[in-house]
């Protein structure tokens, strides 16, 4: 069975360049991969089904919803919000139009006009700041025969938002965690990490007042801060306010994936923070857990589906700030607290996301959207000729009971 | 209680599972339960017809039977526990091996097209859900049992069957080595024939019958040790416990193998078995120089394991005798006590 990826990949800057990088290895081993070359919309020759990974990021993604255009298949929905990716295919290209029919789809006429004002730069882009309630994921899931998400809330909101495919609740593959040295010089009493850009929806501005708070109770507690400032996000004069300096904070820009794994090792937990959430995973998460790393996270999306072993949740709402600081007050006080919570972490990394395993659930999921169809259909025929044959007729009550009874074993269609 | 046993039937063969549930539903009636055998035959083949014929299971109505409630169904091998009822009880004899460990193997159905893929993950799919439906799930063998958490995530407690009714006795240690397994290739019996061939002055006896039994008989022709193996066929149960009584070993070293009664046998019969390293549930109770010989899957190992114990048979009536304390431990009232619990 031939199966086609396609999939950013490296030198390309993208977090799922980065997982497919992981996953590829051992999805070949179970079936025949042909990685699709970037810009192909044409899946090769012989294939039996394609694999689409779709993120919001229009520029490593457009090609490859232009190809799942042309060939419907599975597509890894890796978050359930796209209207980024949208807007970036339509407005980001001068298809005005695109967009407002994408709006018009979801939203009716309300969308269609909420679309206007947003190309008349009336109001702010809906994708930055009501992005959950317009997702315009629907021609994707159109076009999807089936779909592998990463978490039970991507699977609600796709079922939501009325696709009636099939669904594979698929773990995020854990990237085997390096023997990498913890960085030198980079230690805090104790010392937590946010890794990623820094702006609003990673709930920075909280973050910093928690630990600002934090730093009056604990004074040997530090801040690791690790990625670019979102254009807009006015660190300094937040920090400035806060009275957070040096002595509290250490801040390093984007870093290598080597220099981010030896950063990581440094920090007793890490903080990572997200609202609103467009359903996605984190691989800032990902690789905590990887560590061994205490996680303090936002309880919503995939983050609230955490066990509660592995990770302190932090509601958004107006106690956000409050019960954030809550968090990091038990983690700086309690080390037993962190060497509990750092191994249940490593557990959950090697028992659910082991990419093995993760491998594993992608080629069933692969093998049965590449030949289920004809199976049922193979089924169904077999049934229904029996069924004829003794004079079962389309409709009688005894077909109902036929149906039920494929239905509950997931042979029907 | 009206229990109702469940068992696919392959019409015009016999072997291990028939013995057990035969033997279940007749221990069930002695002690005063209301049993008796459900059988459905089963064809796997062509294509999805492992479906269809496995549907068939679900279409059964066994919440009465003639106006009677039925209070329990105790369902053993694939296809028989996609059966519905209330309280539906899981003696796993084994899943549909072919969607599992034997696929891409000689031994296994599914080719490499997507239409044979997906009818081996439907086949997947049909166990996840047919089996976690159980109220309680039991496997022969902790070989069973950890199959099925890998494949499904299922948890089964290990609940071995005690072999067949025979009038088990040991007698003598008369240097052959006996192999009492159905002659199908995954039993294989063609190591032993080999063995023989190199192991001047070893003799085996075969019994039993099945589809591999041709390839056998003209191995051992062309091998030239027709007259040190011998092709009984299927034999009586008389004459089968004869020759447990005064065989020096047993043979026993299928492929991961589900259960088999074989070891059971040959230890109320005090007599040592040899297996190999890859025989999976055997291995529960063959233990290497305790209970038997385990050895490499090769055929000059199984043939020195079996002329050692005939020229040991001090030892051989050892460990014969330690594999008889493992086997006096399952019974049919400890059996039957932890099903119906």
């Amino acid at each position: 069975m031939k199966v086609a990826y396609f999939s950013p990949l490296p030198p390309e800057r993208s977090g799922i360049a980065d997982y497919s990088t992981l996953l590829l290895p051992e999805l070949r081993r179970r079936v025949e991969l042909a990685v699709v070359r970037r810009g192909r919309r044409r899946p090769p020759r012989g294939t039996d089904v394609c694999l689409y990974q779709i993120g919001n990021n229009p520029d490593a993604h457009g090609w490859i919803v232009e190809a799942l255009r042309r060939t419907p298949g599975v597509v890894v929905l890796h978050d359930f919000v796209l209207h980024h990716l949208v807007a970036g295919l339509t407005i980001g290209r001068r298809d005005g139009h695109g967009y407002l029919a994408a709006m018009e789809r979801e939203g009716g006429v309300v969308g269609r006009l909420l679309g206007h004002a947003v190309l008349d730069k009336r109001i702010p882009p809906l994708w930055e700041n009501r992005p959950e309630d317009f997702h315009l994921a629907g021609e994707v899931l159109d076009l999807a025969t089936c779909l592998i998400v990463h978490s039970r809330y991507v699977h609600d909101r796709t079922r939501a938002a009325g696709y009636e495919g099939p669904i594979r609740v698929v773990p995020h593959p854990a990237w085997p965690a390096p023997a990498a040295q913890a960085a030198d010089g980079v230690a805090g009493e104790p010392l937590f990490g946010a890794f990623g850009n820094l702006n609003a929806t990673k709930r920075v501005p909280q973050l910093l007042e928690a630990f600002a708070r934090l730093r009056l109770t604990c004074p040997g507690a530090r801040l690791l801060l690790v990625g670019a400032t979102s254009p807009g996000f006015d660190l300094d004069r937040r920090l400035q306010r806060l009275g957070l300096d040096a002595d509290g904070l250490i801040r390093e820009d984007y870093v290598s994936e080597t220099r981010l794994w030896s950063l990581m090792s440094a920090c007793d937990a890490v903080v990572s923070l997200r609202a609103p959430t467009m359903g996605e995973t984190s691989g800032t998460a990902i690789r905590a857990l990887a560590l061994g790393k205490p996680l303090v996270v936002s309880d919503v999306g995939w983050f609230a589906e955490l066990p509660g072993e592995v990770a302190l949740k932090v509601p958004v709402d107006t106690h956000e700030a409050d019960m954030l600081t809550a968090a990091l007050e038990l983690l700086a006080q309690r080390p037993d607290v962190r060497t509990s919570m750092g191994a249940a972490a490593a557990e959950l990394a090697r028992r659910q996301h082991d990419v093995g395993r993760v491998a594993d659930l992608y080629a069933a999921a692969l093998e049965e959207a590449a030949g289920g169809r004809r199976v049922a259909d193979a089924v169904l025929g077999d049934v229904a000729q029996a069924a004829a044959e003794i004079g079962i007729e389309p409709g009688a009550a005894e077909t109902g009971e036929i149906a039920r009874r494929l239905a509950e074993v997931e042979l029907g269609r | 209680m009206r229990i109702a046993v469940c068992r696919p039937q392959v019409p015009f063969a016999h072997g291990g599972a028939e013995v057990m549930t035969d033997a279940l539903v007749a221990e069930l009636r002695s002690r005063g339960h209301d049993a008796d055998l459900v059988t459905v035959p089963f064809k796997w083949y062509p294509g999805a017809r492992v479906l269809t014929q496995a549907f068939l299971w679900r279409l059964l109505d066994l919440d009465e039977a003639d106006g009677q409630k039925i209070d329990l169904v105790i369902a053993t091998k694939f296809p028989s526990y996609v059966v519905r009822h209330a309280e539906k009880r899981v003696w796993l004899i084994h899943q549909f091996r072919q969607a599992y460990e034997l696929d891409g193997t000689e031994l296994g159905q599914f080719g490499d097209s997507a239409e044979d893929r997906a009818v081996r993950r439907k086949v997947q799919t049909l166990d996840r859900i047919a089996l976690g439906e159980a109220s309680r799930l039991f496997a022969t063998s902790a070989n069973v049992a950890g199959r099925l958490e890998r494949s499904t995530g299922l948890v089964a407690e290990v609940l071995p069957h005690p072999p067949q009714d025979l009038d088990y006795r040991c007698e003598a240690y008369d240097g052959f080595v006996l192999s009492a397994s159905r002659l199908d290739r995954a039993k294989r019996i063609d190591l032993l024939v080999e063995g023989v061939a190199r192991e001047p002055g070893l003799e085996a006896v075969v019994v039993s019958d099945g589809p591999d039994r041709g390839r056998l008989e003209a191995l051992a022709r062309d091998l030239g040790v027709d007259g040190r193996v011998r092709f009984e066929g299927r034999v009586s149960g008389e004459r089968l416990a004869e020759l447990y009584a005064r065989c020096s070993s047993v043979y026993y070293a299928p492929h991961d193998e589900d259960f088999g009664m074989g070891p059971y046998e040959s230890f109320l019969a005090e007599k040592p078995v040899v297996t190999t390293t890859d025989a999976g549930g055997p291995l529960d109770v063959v233990h290497d120089r305790q209970t038997g010989l385990v050895v490499a899957p090769e055929a000059a190992a199984i043939a020195g394991a079996a002329a050692w114990l005939r020229d040991h048979p001090d030892e051989a009536a050892r460990f014969g005798r330690a594999g008889k304390a493992f086997a006096v431990e399952v019974t049919w009232d400890r059996a039957i006590a932890r099903l119906l619990s």
